[in-house]
């Protein structure tokens, strides 16, 4: 299911170059992700954790993003961040803003969604897995949401609303590579936790992979 | 005789009352001295009680405001576990950190509206609540009306430096309409984040301070709170409060003073004022427990304990009165005692010393009568021996008659002699002769005299013996001394028997130069003896022997004057023996001479 699921988000990866003009630009590089004492986990499976305030994923990844002037869509497809486990999966999704969210229940009890974040405050209430339509967030601010549930305190997710359709997860090694850009003047950013983000200056030209580490 | 004379009244009841004084004085000492023990005692056993009480009663606050911060800590705890108070707290979103969490606190609160409870130490009835934030500033509430209202200086001092990991008493004192100050515990518990063990955040509750537990019902103990320099205790009026606070001020003053206590009189009463730290290890400003205990109790004991040693104190001294009146008795029955002789004797003294003037006076009077008579007597003696003279010198008396008159002419001899020694004795009782101390030798004045016995012719047929040294020189007047042998010689001769033995000795013997001069004769029978050396008196052997009864007592009494003695050593059918001492002459004769 997990793996659906990312899927899904690569296959919206490869969609959204397809949209963009002709002769696309690409970044590449490695983000220095934080050391984490656990091996590299190569199910790509990971959590969101507190530590000081500071929501981060667990193995540590990054979202690589690059901000500018782009058209908007007209709309984005819904994504969905389904509760499995007592976990939100995934735990982390990047979506473009104006984009809506589904989350369903797939546990056998009951869950609360809700979120105070400035960017989105929402609060689904009580529901269970049959619970139809499935409820559905559209987030049209960007920033940062985080989800928790009522019930289930420990249960954390993040919503990162980019205003932009270019995004990469990296890899747990901080790898990324983000093709399929608009040639130009922008700004990459790489968000690593819930109070720090990178970001630095790129100009892209057409079929051209630049390459930007961070930091 | 006189009754025995009353002691002076006024010398026993002055040693009486000088005993009773020193009695009282004792009785007095040990009463105060005990007094002031107990009262100490009483004093340091009230403070001890009181002090007990005060703990007691601060250990039984303290028990409360545990099971308090027991019950907040859950309650804490129960918060951290919320989803949306660690949402508002994380997410920034603070407005909603009051609704998030009112479900949870709703309860907590002590609503005007609700019915009074039971007062329960495991009730909370929080007067309101703040939530601190991670760096532990205060986090304001949008609509202050559940969640307790505090005006913004009050809020202000609800913040702490930074978020406490431990539960943090403070006091707060609050500011109300009617001038009041009332005083709110305020509790600060962190809010643990369960997931990651960080203090997150801090709520803040105010409650009524919890009440001190008093002793008893009765006991009107006043208990507030020392804070910031003032003193909340509403019992008290403000200028009392002011100055306690004041005092606890400077009490508190000395470094590390977390509690301590004094004695102090509030409002004209006297007390024990306990103060102790409320909050100590607090972040919040320190507060002090302060307990005023009316020393009521403990003086009304004093009291009590006052009259009851004042009693026994007079007890004590009655019955001390009563020993000192039975031992004055006893110890002063001597004095008295000492007191009625010496009374005694003094007026026996005055009666003999009276009784020896009028004799005194008698006897001078007698002497000059003697004196007086004597010189009287003298002249017609002389005048009467010269005309019998004259009529025994004329041819033409008869044989008879001139036997007849020289007869008279040997008593005007006779008569002279006892008119010459009543002069002497006369002069004697008058104290008017005077010995001269000479070196006076006995041995030749007796024998000039026995030379003189040969020479009378009496015949008595006395055979006479003498052991006399060559030369016994004695202190004297040689005409006295002389008129002593004589008159012992004479005695002699008159009172030995015819052809009986006179024996004349004479020796040194220690300071005494000793003469006896004994003669055979009759015996002077013991009823007579105490008497011959009386004046005039003549032994009833001596009725048919010529004397007058003065030789004698002429005799001891100038043997007397020489400081010597003159008494009848032996008196039996073989022997009349007189013996004369005189003190030998040497130099301390001389001495007394000089």
């Amino acid at each position: 299911m997990n793996l659906r699921c990312l899927s899904l988000a690569l296959l919206s990866l490869l969609v959204v170059p397809g949209r963009a003009a002709a002769a696309p630009a690409a970044v590449e590089g490695t983000v220095a992700l934080p050391k984490s004492r656990a091996a590299p986990v190569m199910t790509k499976r990971y959590e969101i954790v507190a530590k000081a305030g500071v929501l981060s994923t667990y193995p540590p990844v990054a979202v690589v993003y690059l901000e500018g002037q782009f058209p908007k869509p007209a709309s984005a497809a819904p994504q969905q961040v389904a509760q499995k486990n007592f976990a939100f999966v995934p735990a982390l999704l990047p979506i473009e803003v104006g984009t809506r969210v589904e989350f369903p229940n797939l546990d056998d009890t009951y869950h609360n969604i809700f979120s105070y974040s400035p960017a989105k405050r929402f609060d689904l209430g009580r529901y269970r897995s049959d619970e139809r339509p499935l409820p559905s967030v559209l987030f049209d601010t960007a920033g940062l949401v985080v989800l928790r549930c009522d019930i289930h305190e420990h249960m954390r997710g993040l919503i990162l609303v980019l205003d932009t359709p270019y995004w990469v997860l990296t890899d747990p090694a901080g790898h990324y590579r983000l093709t399929g850009l608009p040639p130009g003047h922008h700004t990459l950013k790489v968000w690593l936790d819930s109070r720090t983000t990178l970001s630095r200056p790129v100009d892209l030209d057409p079929d051209t992979t630049l390459r930007a580490d961070f930091p | 005789m006189n009754a025995p004379p009353q002691p002076k009244p006024s010398g026993v009841a002055s040693f009486r009352r000088k005993l009773l004084v020193a009695m009282m004085l004792v009785v007095s000492a040990a009463t105060a001295l005990s007094l002031f023990f107990a009262q100490r005692n009483v004093a340091d056993a009230a403070r001890r009680d009181l002090q007990q009480a005060f703990q007691d009663a601060l250990a039984s606050l303290h028990a409360v405001q545990d099971v308090r911060h027991a019950v907040l800590a859950e309650r804490c705890r129960t918060l951290a576990r919320k989803s949306r108070i660690h949402a508002a707290l994380e997410d920034n979103a603070l407005d909603l950190l009051y609704p998030s969490s009112e479900d949870e606190l709703s309860d907590a609160m002590d609503r005007d509206d609700a019915p009074p409870r039971e007062p329960s130490p495991y009730a909370l009835h929080a007067r309101f609540y703040r939530f601190l934030d991670g760096r532990g500033a205060v986090i304001s509430p949008p609509d202050p009306a559940r969640e307790g209202r505090l005006d913004p200086a009050e809020e202000a001092r609800l913040a702490l430096g930074a978020v406490p990991d431990r539960p943090q008493t403070g006091y707060l004192a609050r500011r109300r309409g009617d001038g009041g100050e009332p005083v709110d515990e305020i509790i600060a518990m962190p809010i643990v984040s369960t997931e990651s063990g960080d203090v997150i955040a801090a709520l803040v509750l105010g409650f009524k301070p919890l009440e001190l537990a008093g002793p008893g019902p009765t006991a009107a103990i006043r208990s507030g709170i020392w804070l910031d320099g003032r003193l909340h205790l509403p019992a008290l009026s403000d200028p009392a409060r002011a100055a306690l606070a004041a005092r606890i001020g400077r009490a508190l003053a000395g470094p590390g003073r977390t509690e301590s206590s004094f004695a102090v009189e509030v409002e004209g009463t006297p007390c024990l004022l306990f103060f102790k730290r409320l909050n100590p290890d607090s972040r919040f400003p320190p507060a002090y427990e302060v307990c005023i205990y009316p020393l009521t109790a403990a003086v009304a004991r004093q009291r009590r304990l006052f009259w009851q040693f004042i009693g026994a104190g007079a007890v004590l001294l009655l019955g001390s009165l009563g020993a000192s009146q039975f031992l004055a008795t006893r110890l002063s029955a001597p004095v008295e005692q000492l007191a009625v002789d010496s009374e005694e004797a003094q007026v026996r003294r005055q009666r003999a010393e009276a009784a020896l003037e009028v004799t005194s006076e008698e006897l001078q009077r007698s002497a000059r009568f003697s004196a007086d008579a004597s010189h009287q007597l003298k002249t017609p003696v002389t005048v009467l021996r010269a005309g019998l003279e004259e009529l025994l010198a004329s041819e033409s008396l008869a044989p008879e008659t001139r036997e007849e008159i020289s007869t008279l002419v040997h008593q005007t001899f006779r008569l002279t002699s006892v008119i010459e020694d009543l002069l002497l004795l006369s002069r004697m009782d008058a104290g008017r002769l005077q010995i001269e101390f000479h070196s006076v030798n006995l041995t030749p004045l007796v024998e000039g005299w026995l030379d003189d016995w040969g020479a009378q012719p009496d015949g008595l047929d006395l055979a006479v013996e003498t052991d006399i040294p060559p030369a016994l020189h004695v202190s004297g007047e040689t005409r006295y001394i002389t008129l002593i042998i004589q008159n012992l010689l004479e005695n002699a001769r008159k009172y030995c028997r015819p052809g009986g033995r006179v024996r004349i000795a004479a020796r040194a013997e220690g300071p005494w130069g000793i003469l006896t001069i004994a003669n055979t004769g009759q015996p002077i029978p013991p009823a007579v003896r105490e008497h011959i050396f009386e004046r005039f008196h003549r032994g009833p052997v001596g009725e048919n022997v010529p004397g007058h009864g003065l030789g004698l007592n002429l005799a001891r009494e100038l043997a007397r004057l020489h400081r010597g003695e003159l008494r009848l050593s032996r008196s039996d059918e073989a022997w009349t023996e007189f013996e004369v001492r005189f003190r030998l002459a040497g130099p301390a004769a001389a001495a007394e001479v000089a």
